[in-house]
């Protein structure tokens, strides 16, 4: 702690102009180091996506931005002030990874018992609206589907009116409809000056919300980018086959052999299905696909790991 | 106020769950009618059976409601959700001690007025009074001791923890029968549990018997020491990871 703020003084001003300001945060449980000096300034007023594989410490992150958990080493400002204080909790907002409620609370007394804690809640008018709540205000929280439990706790996180909110994978297991209705919501959020951290494994949604992008990889933050990193990882295809392959293949960018199948990461897979072809490799059950989140950080870990 | 919106939610809860509020409420009661309708022959065993039954309502409020429930509560999705509102952890410790308040007054008014229909109870203003004090005096090891289930057991281990300790001290705590029936060796052992104490407080009270300064001293000690375990235990949870 104390080397990283001899070598970068925070002042007052640039930590308060930063929405999160981590350095060299570690975090351990036990023998497992889920955070290896983690260093993260995310501006005020972004969408910031957190992506990773799982385990890289996203949750761990999140934890520690809202000061469920206590950093081990480093620094950590969240609005230029700690998050364990109530006058920085006023102005945070959080949905945990996973929703639950008391089973037998009705959404109406959830959401008056939240916002009973905030000076300036939004209102129940506003968040039924945005958050398409108006079906299930009366029932209580037990009888909700997971979708509709999910909306609930995305709504919450936004019920005080922070200035900054985290969201931990919000959108996982709802379907179209509401997802869209809360992308729109976090974007309405963005533009009313509100700053944004999210976890997701979808990633049109990243696509979608995100104004900048943190890849984290055990413990560590890896690519501090913006969407076009994303776009990027999006051109990346799986090509996959039963058989064998002793050949080089032009434009594979990583081989791997899994289940008695070949799977070639590519940028380009007409090239690879065509020097498959030309050198006569015998293959059964092609298939083309784009690379999910997953598989793309496989690979830019790779490069990384080679580094 | 906050402190008011979590106690109305918490209340909300146990009232919709009748299945476990009403078997809380209720148990002590109708024990004290199978024993009392049994055994119980004239005022004074009546007498000392509402001051021991009072106490087996708040041991069962303090383990079940508020130890088992902590311990429920403690990994949920709900509660690491609570623990980032603006709000400091001792007003919710509150509200829960608030809770069990209500359901201990609850509880034990329902045993005197089934004890008033069921036997022949009658004692001095003083003596309720100096009753009543004892049970709110043994509430508070009792407490700390639920509090120790709460943050040393895990949410499954829970129940069965408190329904065995339950039963070994309400028994070994001279709750079901007399503890001047008991024979040498149960009541040495008897002298270890802090129920037993509390029982003694409240039969002296009764009787009009001067109170000692030993027992209310066993009593403070159990609460310090289940408040330290309790403590250390919630130190423990805080560090450890959840997913």
């Amino acid at each position: 702690m104390t080397n990283s703020t001899l070598r970068k003084p925070i002042s007052s001003s640039s930590s308060a102009s930063n929405a999160v300001q981590l350095e060299n945060v570690v975090k351990s449980f036990g023998t497992t180091k889920a955070l290896n000096g983690l260093t993260l300034t995310l501006e005020k007023g972004e969408i910031h996506a957190l992506l990773g594989p799982n385990g890289a410490g996203k949750t761990t992150a999140i934890a520690i931005m809202t000061g469920l958990r206590k950093a081990d080493l480093g620094s950590v400002s969240i609005l230029g002030g700690d998050p364990g204080n109530n006058s920085i909790r006023l102005r945070i907002g959080l949905t945990p990874q996973e929703s639950g409620f008391p089973d037998n609370l009705r959404v109406s007394e959830i959401l008056r018992l939240v916002r009973s804690h905030f000076p300036a809640p939004m209102s129940n008018k506003d968040l039924f609206k945005r958050f398409s709540l108006e079906s299930i205000y009366d029932k209580q929280a037990g009888s909700l589907s997971g979708g509709q439990q999910r909306a609930l706790a995305v709504a919450l996180s936004f019920a005080g009116n922070p200035d900054l909110v985290f969201l931990d994978e919000p959108t996982t297991g709802l379907d179209l409809e509401t997802r869209q209705k809360i992308w729109e919501a976090i974007l309405n959020y963005r533009q009313s000056g509100g700053t944004v951290v999210l976890t997701t494994h979808y990633l049109e949604e990243a696509e979608f919300l995100a104004t900048k992008v943190v890849v984290v990889h055990q413990g560590k933050d890896l690519i501090n980018g913006t969407l076009d990193h994303i776009r990027e990882l999006v051109g990346i295809s799986r090509v996959s086959f039963s058989g064998n392959l002793s050949e080089s293949i032009e434009g594979a960018n990583h081989v791997e052999f899994k289940n008695g199948r070949v799977i070639i990461m590519t940028y380009n897979s007409d090239q690879v299905v065509r020097s498959l072809v030309q050198r006569g490799v015998s293959f059964q059950g092609l298939q083309i696909r784009p690379a999910n989140l997953e598989e793309a950080f496989i690979k830019l870990i790779g490069e990384s790991d080679q580094k | 106020m906050i402190l008011l919106e979590h106690f109305r939610a918490s209340l909300i809860r146990l009232i919709r769950t009748p299945s476990y509020s009403l078997v809380t409420i209720l148990v002590p009661s109708a024990i004290f009618v199978i024993l009392g309708v049994t055994f119980i022959e004239n005022r004074q065993e009546a007498n000392f059976a509402l001051g021991s039954f009072s106490v087996f309502a708040t041991l069962g409020i303090a383990f079940f409601q508020f130890g088992v429930g902590i311990a429920e509560d403690r990994e949920s999705p709900w509660e690491q959700y609570a623990r980032v509102l603006p709000v400091p952890p001792i007003t919710r410790l509150l509200t829960t001690i608030l809770a069990s308040l209500v359901f201990v007054t609850v509880s034990i008014g329902i045993l005197i007025v089934v004890g008033f229909l069921t036997t022949d109870i009658g004692m001095s203003v003083t003596s309720w009074f100096r009753m009543f004090l004892s049970v709110i005096v043994g509430t508070l090891p009792l407490a700390a001791m639920g509090l120790t289930i709460g943050y040393w057991c895990t949410p499954k281990g829970a129940l069965p923890t408190a329904n065995l300790l339950y039963i070994i001290l309400a028994f070994l705590g001279g709750i079901f029968f007399q503890p001047s029936l008991m024979p040498d060796l149960l009541n040495t052992i008897s002298l270890f549990t802090p129920v037993r104490h509390i029982v003694n407080l409240t039969q002296a009270g009764i009787l009009g018997a001067p109170w000692s300064i030993q027992p209310f001293l066993v009593l403070l000690g159990y609460t310090i020491v289940f408040i330290l375990l309790a403590t250390a235990g919630y130190r423990r949870d805080e560090g450890r990871k959840y997913s």
